[in-house]
């Protein structure tokens, strides 16, 4: 048998070499800074106790506010979207699913600036009211909680309204006319057959949702005025102002690891509701 | 409800007065260009390599033990921006490299690599491998098989991936935001210091264009799907 070539071996093995790359990006860029952080934050953890003070717990409370409530309100707003689109909607279905997802692929910066227009002392919402004298003065709109709270929601429906969509599509719609022959309302089919079959798509937009808005940053500080500190607020803090990067690596941690209970107890929640 | 959530794809603009003057201006000032042209770079650059390296990583991780270890891409997805970005900015500083254009390249490849593999995987995992073995039969290397055909059967994907990342490197903040350091800004990150320091019209032109920028882009995508839909049919 020939020995192999230099040449031979190379092409061999070059496969190897090949798909490497993208492996060794990920765990140079992504597993590899984080677990840096990780380990980093551990280790300084003696030297800076005071990081586990109170304020910090109230910003970690407040971004876990800010991700739970507009969780529950993209899906208070998504389901009945997706519902309708998914279940209803016979025709021009792919319209409105681009209508609908417009808002996913631009920029949320753009999105959160159109708002700045909507809810101005003479913006939409504004004139629309004073126009039907229902209010004399314009209502105080921006930089309060409930803007932060709207952007926040519009942002993100798009996020959890995919996911409900998807499964609620692939829904095998014989169930429901079985149950409707068995003589269910539609609010009893609504509750016992296609809730608890969408639990699955609610869990992945919920969590879609859920895990990018605690860690929000953008949003909060345009449209709350940038009273408020929220975690995204303050990680950027310590890295870009007050360049306290030992302080900043702790707190993510500390952040990421209430991220990582909350998901976790999201999942078990969902996990409880198993059909 | 329903109209409400999708019809605010409204346009930012002022009705005081029909003017195209703010569009001249944006077109001319330089800040925007630039800060055009580097968003342009970063998610052109991004898209070729991470749609690269991840094609790499698929086609020729089949034959080694790397197949297995492509779950790990998807942790990118599951991880909040900040702690990405906090990581990005730690590991960059320890490493001595100056933040800017490379780092941001480098960050949003990290990003459309979470797109791009499952993605790409699903889509492989579809093709009918008998295709493949015909052409290795047949007498082709695995490289020509790939180049010839297992790379345009995966044409959509690949399409929707490179739009996907692209989209996703054009408007990302977050990581930009801790990573872009003080010389490279990107578009949004110009938008949110120009909101900032105070809004001017040609914020509004800006916004504007991307709004149809984005559409443009969805529709391609979606006409894509449709495309391919009456292929498989």
């Amino acid at each position: 048998m020939k020995k192999p070539t230099l040449g031979a071996v190379v092409r061999e093995e070059s496969s190897l070499f090949v798909a490497l790359p993208a492996l060794v990006w990920q765990l140079l860029l992504f597993y590899l800074p984080i677990g840096f952080v990780i380990g980093m934050s551990i280790s300084y953890v003696p030297y800076y106790t005071n990081i586990f003070n109170l304020l910090h717990f109230k910003i970690i409370g407040r971004s876990l506010m800010l991700a739970l409530i507009t969780s529950i309100l993209c899906l208070a707003c998504a389901y009945p979207v997706a519902y309708y689109l998914a279940l209803q909607i016979k025709r021009y279905k792919n319209i409105w699913l681009f209508f609908l997802m417009l808002p996913f692929w631009t920029s949320f910066l753009v999105l959160a600036y159109a708002w700045f227009f909507v809810l101005d002392n003479y913006g939409l919402i504004n004139m629309l009211l004073m126009k039907l004298h229902i209010i004399k003065q314009p209502l105080y709109l921006l930089n309060t909680p409930f803007a932060v709270y709207m952007v926040m929601l519009y942002c993100y429906v798009p996020f959890m309204i995919l996911p409900i969509y998807t499964v609620l599509e692939k829904l095998d719609k014989r169930l429901l006319e079985a149950s409707r022959d068995l003589g269910a309302t539609k609010w009893q089919t609504w509750t016992n057959v296609t809730l608890p079959l969408s639990y699955p798509g609610i869990r992945t937009g919920f969590l879609l949702v859920f895990v990018p808005s605690f860690g929000e940053l953008a949003i909060p500080v345009l449209m709350g005025g940038g009273r408020n500190f929220y975690v995204g607020n303050l990680i950027s803090y310590y890295y870009l102002v007050a360049q306290d990067s030992m302080a900043g690596a702790i707190f993510t941690c500390l952040s990421g690891v209430v991220l990582l209970v909350a998901t976790l107890f999201v999942n078990w929640w969902f996990a409880r509701q198993r059909v | 409800m329903i109209t409400f959530s999708f019809n605010k794809s409204s346009i930012p603009t002022h009705w005081v007065g029909f003017t195209t003057q703010w569009y001249e201006e944006m077109i001319f000032s330089v800040d925007i260009i630039s800060a055009l042209k580097t968003s342009l770079i970063v998610a052109g650059s991004s898209v070729v390599l991470s749609v690269f390296m991840g094609l790499c990583a698929i086609l020729y991780g089949v034959r080694t033990f790397v197949e297995r270890l492509l779950v790990l891409f998807y942790a990118t997805l599951a991880t909040p921006d900040i702690v990405i970005a906090v990581g990005l900015v730690s590991f960059f500083a320890f490493v001595s490299i100056p933040l800017g254009i490379v780092t941001l390249i480098a960050g949003h490849t990290l990003l459309g690599l979470g797109y791009v593999m499952p993605i790409l995987q699903t889509r492989f995992a579809e093709l009918d491998k008998r295709y493949t073995e015909a052409s290795m039969d047949l007498g082709a290397t695995y490289t020509q098989t790939c180049w010839h055909i297992v790379l345009p059967l995966m044409m959509p994907a690949i399409i929707a991936a490179s739009l996907i990342v692209f989209v996703i490197s054009l408007d990302d903040f977050l990581i930009s935001f801790f990573v872009a350091g003080p010389h490279a800004q990107t578009l949004p990150l110009y938008i949110f210091a120009t909101i900032r320091a105070g809004a001017t019209p040609t914020i509004n032109a800006l916004s504007t264009v991307l709004l149809g920028a984005s559409s443009l882009i969805v529709l391609i995508f979606a006409l894509l799907q449709v495309r391919k839909k009456i292929e498989v049919v």
